[in-house]
């Protein structure tokens, strides 16, 4: 009898507490669409500056997360494999972005590359400026982003045997070959599912992208800038624009994670 | 045991919260413009002091910062403000009965030893080095901050007053848009940062920031409260995206020349009155008025009580 109590209780417990954290999630994205969705997708056919912040924050986002796909799948692989000296220090310091405010990334970025800075000047030379410009953009959502994508990648890539690129090289192939056949192929879906969330992060990105870049804004920018010129009833629009957007790489994660035929056959 | 932890962890956590949310009385929550941030630093460390107050401070463009109270309804026990004339346009009365004019300031240029032509720049050629190709000119966002249509007030009255036809518009165009920020103190942070060779700024930052700046004369600087007029004469258009409405047309706001005053007031559903009151009188008094100069900000002589004088002014 007591135990019964015990597992029932256990079980309400389990079941209030999923659904308490579930309703702190979703309520303020429902309530937020609730009073503004519509209003934000008739704004999308009308508002300029709206559609311009959201194709520069998905196209700066994507070649950023192409860029970090053509950089960090490399080092993923060699995390994986541990191929690399000191792994646990290059692990902390793909983690340490994550761990540092935003803001701070900004500042350091502004320090590294601005154009009091060697680099800076360098960069300064061929063009380049880190403030008031799209490459400011690009610099924040990749140092805030990308550590997502190696961390994701790495995992995708230490699931794939690292015996089948053994058998490739007795086979003639050579290390790169191996892996470009063996490793990524069967990795494709864990590395896509990184992109993508690295994508949905870069898009998402305020603190360090507003210390760089006010104009030209991103949709982020763009939502809080609408606050402080219009209100709440100016900004509520916006911000159910962006929730709805967020479902795009959300839905693309889902069909990534659902297990293939491929993968059934495979288990089966 | 586990559905017990679970259960005493619940509550434990919702009483966590409700310590941090409910400020107990001897708190005193400051809404102040970026610019007074390090003006009433001081004041704020010598008033928790006295009283053993607990002080948060919350800064932000004065826009914005009304904003908070407007839409947010995040009110706190005092909002002091760069540009006065917010009150009677956002504030007073719903949500503000009174406020006291307590500060003045000017507009000038800034730059640092780091600033392309530094070693040239005088009150003779500014309009020539700002207009050279040559030069990084930044200035705060006029739709938000208010030294952001400042400077362009300051601009349109450089024009009469130097008699030069277009020199508002081409002063307004050396600077692109990735070159206009936020708010004067962010403005402040992109010239130590060498971002920027030349920024339009409030006197009071520039000075606490260390920076080098060009008084401009008294006609075109904002910071004579005896020529209201004067610099009414001048007068700003400003957009702004009128998202609101849903159909994303552009509004457009005037905005004219008036000298350049703070503002401190008390919001009518602050949770800690008097002390707010009590702070106030403290930025008021002779000694406040001290600190504020030692902070570079031109405290007036005489603050001045604008609104309700029913209501429980300091």
């Amino acid at each position: 009898m007591t135990r019964r109590r015990t597992h029932v209780m256990a079980t309400v417990l389990t079941i209030g507490a999923s659904c308490l954290l579930l309703a702190l999630l979703l309520w303020p994205m429902v309530a937020l669409q609730w009073r503004a969705g519509l209003t934000g997708v008739r704004l999308l056919a009308s508002d300029a500056e709206l559609r311009s912040a959201l194709a520069l924050t998905a196209s700066t986002a994507t070649i950023v997360t192409l860029v970090t796909v053509l950089l960090g799948t490399p080092l993923a692989w060699l995390l994986a494999r541990n191929r690399i000296p000191a792994p646990a220090l290059v692990n902390a310091a793909l983690e340490l972005p994550l761990l540092v405010p935003h803001p701070v990334v900004g500042i350091a970025l502004l320090l590294a590359f601005g154009r009091a800075s060697a680099a800076g000047q360098a960069l300064a030379s061929i063009g380049v400026a880190l403030t008031g410009s799209r490459w400011g953009i690009a610099a924040a959502m990749l140092v805030v982003s990308a550590p997502l994508y190696v961390s994701a990648a790495r995992e995708a890539i230490s699931r794939v045997d690292p015996r089948q690129e053994m058998v490739a090289r007795t086979l003639g192939d050579s290390m790169s070959r191996a892996v470009w056949r063996v490793t990524l192929p069967q990795a494709r879906r864990g590395l896509l599912a990184a992109g993508i969330v690295m994508w949905a992060r870069a898009v998402s990105e305020f603190g360090a992208i507003v210390i760089l870049t006010y104009n030209p804004r991103v949709a982020s920018v763009l939502s809080y800038d609408r606050f402080t010129t219009n209100g709440l009833d100016g900004a509520l629009p916006v911000a159910a624009v962006l929730v709805l957007l967020a479902l795009v790489p959300l839905a693309l994660l889902r069909g990534l994670r659902a297990p293939s035929s491929a993968d059934a056959d495979a288990n089966a | 045991m586990r559905p017990v932890f679970v259960t005493m962890l619940l509550p434990l956590l919702i009483v966590a919260c409700r310590g941090g949310s409910s400020a107990p009385a001897d708190t005193l929550v400051v809404s102040e413009a970026a610019s007074l941030s390090t003006p009433f630093r001081a004041i704020l460390d010598t008033f928790a002091r006295r009283t053993g107050a607990v002080v948060q401070v919350e800064n932000g463009a004065s826009l914005e910062l009304a904003r908070r109270i407007t839409d947010l309804h995040r009110v706190p026990d005092v909002i002091a403000l760069a540009d006065e004339e917010v009150f009677p346009e956002r504030l007073v009365p719903a949500h503000v009965r009174w406020y006291a004019r307590f500060a003045r300031n000017r507009m000038v240029i800034a730059w640092t030893d780091r600033s392309r032509h530094a070693e040239d720049m005088d009150s003779t050629r500014w309009r020539e080095i700002l207009l050279s190709g040559d030069v990084i000119v930044g200035r705060p966002d006029p739709r938000v901050a208010p030294a952001g249509y400042r400077a362009l007030l300051m601009y349109e009255l450089a024009e009469q007053y130097y008699g030069e036809p277009e020199l508002a518009a081409r002063l307004a165009a050396r600077t692109p848009p990735g070159n206009v920020r936020g708010s004067a103190t962010e403005l402040a942070a992109l010239l130590a940062a060498g971002e920027m060779d030349y920024i339009v700024e409030y006197e009071s930052v520039a000075r606490a920031q260390g920076f080098r700046f060009l008084s401009l004369p008294a006609a075109i600087d904002l910071g004579d409260p005896g020529r209201g007029a004067e610099y009414a004469r001048a007068v700003v258009r400003v957009g702004r995206s009128d998202s609101a409405s849903g159909v994303g047309t552009d509004s457009i706001s005037e905005r004219r020349g008036a000298p350049i005053l703070y503002g401190v007031g008390v919001p009518n559903a602050a949770r800690h009155p008097e002390m707010g009151r009590r702070f106030i009188a403290l930025v008021l008094s002779e000694e406040g008025r001290r600190m504020l100069r030692a902070a570079k900000v031109d405290a007036l002589a005489v603050p001045e009580i604008v609104g309700d004088s029913t209501s429980r002014a300091p």
